[in-house]
This record gives structure tokens, sequence and C-alpha cells, in this order.
């Protein structure tokens, strides 16, 4: 539930009746359900018997896990936060029964977002909303979905490629393409076909082919890895080119992904200067350190702190235009920071996001009107009715 | 509010109405409401769905039209790419100068008031008019090798749509242009070399005002990356001379921002800028000029109000 009152916090307001009756908490929950959005705070609320429950999260600034107290006298526990304006953040809670720890959504709160490692609930600020443009639209006349497999030499397997065609595809016009690295996964969990439907239908992008191309193994293909980039640049859009109706330059073709998938975008691009337009990256895994090797993501971040120290040390502009967005609140916003004036060294066009939200596909899906009608604008300065 | 069926009743025509709609595209087909707008009595010249049909059967023509429209779209890319980089100029030097209001109150003074300015502003101006000349001169020599290439004139299939289109046209007393894609309206308009009789009435609005202009000038400065520039597109039917058309002004213009205004309507000064708002009409005289209360975007960046007729 919203409310943007901000004198007392309802569950303040409920500790000061305490102690209540089993009744009040339920009315209390009923009412109010969680999290609690009060302004700029945001209370969450749990239900039942354990020795310690506690908000587990990920944004960078709050302390995770946030410990919930009990109220006395009753089976409610809460934890109160601050949540600015616009925010959203997925969360999970933990309890604690003696030695056994369980993590599970929120069962008060409906709101879930789902993602290829499960799924969290969501908390919304005051002021954040769903884009429009994220839910199905009846008016957008829908593009097309096509599943294809290439025989891949880089990769020695098959590669299944998903192609968007949009509405009223003709093959005498030529189109810009788009390849999207974890193309599975933001189709399923960034809305992207919904999302291409409907920003092509409003204009503000234009009409255009793009290749959803899932990994195999990630951790090892995504973090500039020779044979993907070759796979990429060598095979996929030398097929493409040749069976659609593509722009043929460089400016009408654009790398994408996010997290690994934006080294990934990236690292092919420079393995490949010249052959892409521009690049559109999100939450770019672009962790490097300025001295020593400690930089503590672990073991597969380590080729990809080699290659992003290897580019901050000679940085090129293997594309015109780079397009970056980054939530704050999660870890990789540093590194993303730190790399946009080492990018605009370069001379590339950079253009570069932020928003108040963390790693996950909510956000990214989030941001791809800003990203996709910056690289490739519609004809909305054409139309005039 | 004026329509366009009270603007055509007002013309008082005898005859049918010839409609081009081609700027609606796939939609072109479309029009019952645009039937009863006009009264029901159209010829519609079904524009859009005649230049598909070229384009399937005059393979030769189809071929030269994308191998143009691919070297169009790198022009354009490139006039976009300076022009951007020309008008961010213009704006810096214009913030340095103190914006509108101070280049209003300089020119008041006899140029005297604030720091020196040496005419850098209209010079950087004057580098974006630069671009929009030399982008036009490029657009000509694209259609010139364009002809040469592909002479409209050895296309039978192009030959009998002008024929029908001569034929259609010359039995109605007025014509109506609509609105739409501009781009794919000028093209259109182009392929079919639609002439307007000067004695034959139009009603245009919205895209199809901006073909009747001179030099379509394309605008949104509300677009979901934010602003963008103001940028030539191609040569229209030349019917309305000295107009900037600037349909649906307030939604797509940033009114409000007199800096930004006085460098558009400073940058095409050659012509005057018309605000076509929602509703509202101006009938342009025989001769060619503007009635007075027509709305023109003036060199200080405000909206102003034709107050004598201007030609």
């Amino acid at each position: 539930m919203t409310t943007t009152r901000t004198a007392r916090l309802a569950v303040n307001r409920l500790r000061e009746r305490l102690p209540v009756d089993p009744a009040a908490v339920d009315r209390f929950v009923a009412r109010h359900g969680s999290p609690i959005v009060e302004g700029e705070r945001a209370t969450f609320l749990f239900r039942g018997e354990a020795d310690e429950v506690r908000v587990r999260h990920r944004v960078v600034g709050l302390p995770d896990p946030l410990e919930m107290r009990r109220l006395p006298g009753t089976d409610l526990w809460a934890a109160t936060t601050d949540l600015p304006h616009g925010s959203r953040v997925e969360y999970q809670l933990e309890t604690r029964r003696g030695d056994h720890y369980e993590r599970f959504n929120d069962p008060l709160n409906p709101r879930i977002a789902h993602s290829p490692l499960g799924s969290s609930s969501v908390c919304a600020a005051v002021g954040y909303e769903v884009p429009h443009w994220a839910v199905p639209d009846p008016e957008a006349r829908p593009g097309e979905l096509v599943d294809d497999v290439l025989r891949s030499k880089a990769l020695r397997r098959e590669q299944p490629v998903r192609l968007y065609l949009p509405a009223r595809y003709n093959t005498a016009l030529r189109y810009p393409l788009l390849i999207v690295h974890d193309g599975t996964d933001y189709l399923d969990y960034a809305s992207m076909k919904t999302v291409l439907d409907n920003l092509i239908h409003r204009l503000d992008v234009a009409p255009l082919v793009a290749a959803f191309v899932p990994p195999r193994d990630r951790l090892k293909e995504y973090p500039n890895h020779a044979p993907h980039a070759r796979f990429v640049a060598r095979e996929l859009l030398p097929t493409l080119s040749g069976r659609l109706p593509l722009l043929d330059t460089p400016q009408g073709r654009c790398l994408m992904g996010s997290s690994f998938g934006g080294i990934a975008s990236l690292s092919t691009a420079v393995r490949y200067p010249g052959v892409f337009g521009s690049l559109l990256l999100q939450s770019a895994s672009l962790v490097f350190t300025d001295i020593g090797t400690d930089h503590g993501g672990g073991p597969a971040f380590d080729p990809v702190v080699k290659f992003v120290n290897r580019y901050r040390a000679k940085p090129t502009a293997p594309v015109e235009r780079l397009f970056m967005s980054c939530g704050i609140y999660e870890p990789l916003i540093t590194p993303n920071r730190s790399m946009v004036p080492v990018f605009r060294s370069t001379g590339m066009t950079v253009k570069y996001v932020e928003a108040r939200d963390g790693h996950n596909w909510e956000d990214w899906r989030d941001r791809l009107r800003d990203g996709l009608s910056w690289i490739f604008p519609g004809p909305q300065k054409f139309v005039y009715e | 509010m004026t329509t366009a069926g009270t603007a055509l009743r007002s013309l008082r025509v005898d005859g049918p109405v010839a409609t081009i709609n081609a700027g609606w595209e796939e939609r072109e087909d479309l029009v019952d409401e645009l039937d009863q707008v006009l009264g029901g009595n159209t010829r519609h010249l079904r524009l859009y769905h005649r230049t598909l049909d070229v384009l399937d059967k005059d393979p030769d023509f189809a071929g030269a039209a994308l191998a143009f429209r691919d070297r169009h779209d790198a022009l354009l890319s490139l006039y976009r790419l300076r022009l951007h980089h020309a008008l961010e100029g213009v704006y810096t030097v214009q913030r340095r100068l103190g914006g509108a209001a101070a280049a209003a109150a300089r020119r008041e003074a006899g140029g005297e008031a604030g720091p020196p300015a040496y005419g850098a502003l209209d010079d950087a101006i004057e580098a974006a008019r630069h671009l929009d000349r030399w982008y036009s001169r490029q657009l000509k020599a694209l259609y010139s090798r364009f002809d040469e290439d592909s002479p409209v004139d050895a296309s039978g299939v192009i030959g009998w749509h002008r024929g029908e289109i001569t034929a259609l046209l010359g039995e109605c007393a007025a014509l109506a242009v609509t609105g739409g894609n501009v781009g794919t309206l000028l093209r259109a308009l182009r392929l079919f070399a639609i002439r307007v009789p000067d004695e034959l009435p139009v009603v245009a609005w919205s895209a199809g005002a901006m073909a009747m202009t001179e030099r379509v000038v394309l605008f949104h400065d509300f677009a979901p990356d934010g602003a963008s520039e103001a940028e030539v597109f191609d040569r229209g039917l030349g019917r309305v001379r000295g107009v900037v058309a600037l349909p649906h002004a307030r939604r797509r213009l940033r009114l409000d921002d007199p800096d930004r205004c006085a460098v558009m309507a400073r940058r095409f000064t050659d012509q005057h800028c018309v605000l076509l708002d929602d509703g509202t009409a101006i009938e342009v005289r025989a001769d060619g000029g503007l009635p007075s209360g027509a709305r023109i975007l003036g060199i200080d960046g405000a909206v102003h109000e034709l107050r004598r007729a201007a030609s």
C-alpha cells in the first residue's frame, strides 16, 4: 500500500496502541499490506513465529540484512527504511528458527518480479510506475518472433537465435539490426517483445529487426571470449544480412546486453571495431582494479577485470555511439560511473542514464525506451497529424 | 475551431474534392471519416498505394528508389551530426551572451549594451544556415543522379498512374491534403509529379500543410530522448511561399524557451515560421501573402501575431 502522508508512520501509531489483540493486528495488516510506503519511508512487515526476521536485498547504502523487530506482545515484525521518490527495490524475507534459515518472497506483498534465478518481492516507492509502454497495448500491432538455428563454427555448436520482425515487415525496406545478449531472458523477464511492439507503434523507435541470442555457458562466453565475438561479428551478422533486408552500415547495427552481457557486447565491439555503430549497455559488469588484482567479484570476474583493465589502459572507440544505464542501488554503479569519462575520452558519443533501481530485469526493461529511442530513433519527427 | 470541413465549406467549391492522404501510409484507404468531413464528394488519389504498385511492378525503379533512399539516409545522418554540433555552438554562444532577452536589449541599444559580442551569435547561426544550404545542395544532386539513373519517363507503370492522377485532379474543384508522414507524402508527390494548378483551391493540414510550402522543416522538441534540432528535409510543392509551416506547434515546440525559439526564427529568418496550432487555420491569399492574425515566431523567441497581412 502506498500513501503520501509523512507525519507518523502507521507502524508507530500501532506501537503506541500496544498492547493490542491479534484481531487488531489482523486489521492492521489487512489494511496496509506490506510494505507500507509512506512518503520516502517504507515499512516491511512479517507475521509469524521466528527467532529472527530480516529483509534481504542488495541495495548499496542500506544495511543488508535489514533486521526486523517484533512488536511486543504480537507476532508482527517490522523494519522501516528510507525509500526515495521513484525508487524500486527487489527483496526477500529471511527467517531464523533455531539453526534453520529460510528465504522467501514477502507473503503480504503480491508484487513479484521474475528472473532466471527465481523471483523476488518488489517494493515500489511513491513516484515509481511501470512504464505504460512496457505493458501490452491492444492498439500496438505486434511484431513476429521467428525461431532460427545457426551452425556456428566459432562456437562449435548449433546456436539458436530468435528473430523479431516488426509489424508491417516489408522486404522492400531496410531495417536496423539489434543483437541482444541473454536474448531469451530479455524476452521472458524484460518484456522486450511487448516493449518493441509498443515503442515502434508509438513511433519512439524505428522499426527494427532484433536477434535474441541466448548463451550456453554465460560465464565463459560473455567475458571477452574470442569464439563468441567471432560468432557474433563473422557468422551471425553476415548470415542475417544475407537473409534479411538490413541496413548495410555500422550505424544500422547495435549490440546490447546487461551485466555480463554488457561485457560481451563491449568486448565483441572492441575485437571488431567499426562493424557496429552503437552499443547499449545496461548495468554492464565493468569491474576493474586500479592496482593489484583484488576486485572482490570472485573468480567469475577475473576475465572481466582483465579485459576492463586492459581497455582502461588503452581505451578505443569501437563504435560511434554508446548508451549506458545503471541502477544506483547496485554495486556496479561505481564502476559504471567511472567508465563514462573513459568512454567519452575516446570520442564516442555517450549517453548515460541512472535509475533508483538495482541489478534486475525490470530495471533494464524500464530503461529500454531511453536507450532504444536514442540509438534507433523512430519517425516521430516525420509524422504530423 | 476550424476543421478541414469548415475550411472547405468556406471556399464554397462546386464539385468533387481530390484527396491526397499518402501520409497515412497503409491506412490510406481508411477514408470514412475523411469523406464525412469533406462532404462525401471525394476523389481519393491513393498515392501511397500507387507508390507500392510502382515498386511492385517496376523492379528497376524499385531498386533505384531503394538505393536513393539509402543515400538520402546517409546524407541525413551526416547533416544531423554536423547540425547537432553547429547548434550546440550557437546555444553556447547564446548562453555566454545572456540569451534572447540580452540580445534584444543589445539590439535596442544599437549593439552597445552588455559585453562585446562581435557578431558571434549571428555568425554561429550563419554556420547552421550554411549546413542547411549544404544539405539542400547535396539532396538536389542526389535527385539529379536518381533521375539520370532511373528516368521516370521510361517507366510505363509510372506514366500510367500519372495519367490517371492528372485526369482525376482535372475533374476536381478542390484538393485536400491530410497530415501523416511528411516524408512518405513528399516522396509520393514527387514520384507522381503532382502539380497543383494555381487556380485550384487547396485545404491542407499538418503534414499536408508542410508539403504545400517551399521548404519542409522537421521539428520535434519532445521526443523520448529529448529535444532534437529542427532540420531541413526537402522541398515542398511551393504553393505557399515564404513560410516554414510548424503544425501542432504547442505540442511539438518548446515555445516556453525563448532562446531556442529565437535561434529557430533567426536560422530561417528569410521566411516566416508560422505556427499552425490544433483547431486554427490561416487562409493564404491568392498573392501568397499571410493574413493578419497569423502567429509567427519572432527573432526575439516570442510568438507574435501578424498585425498586417504579409506578402
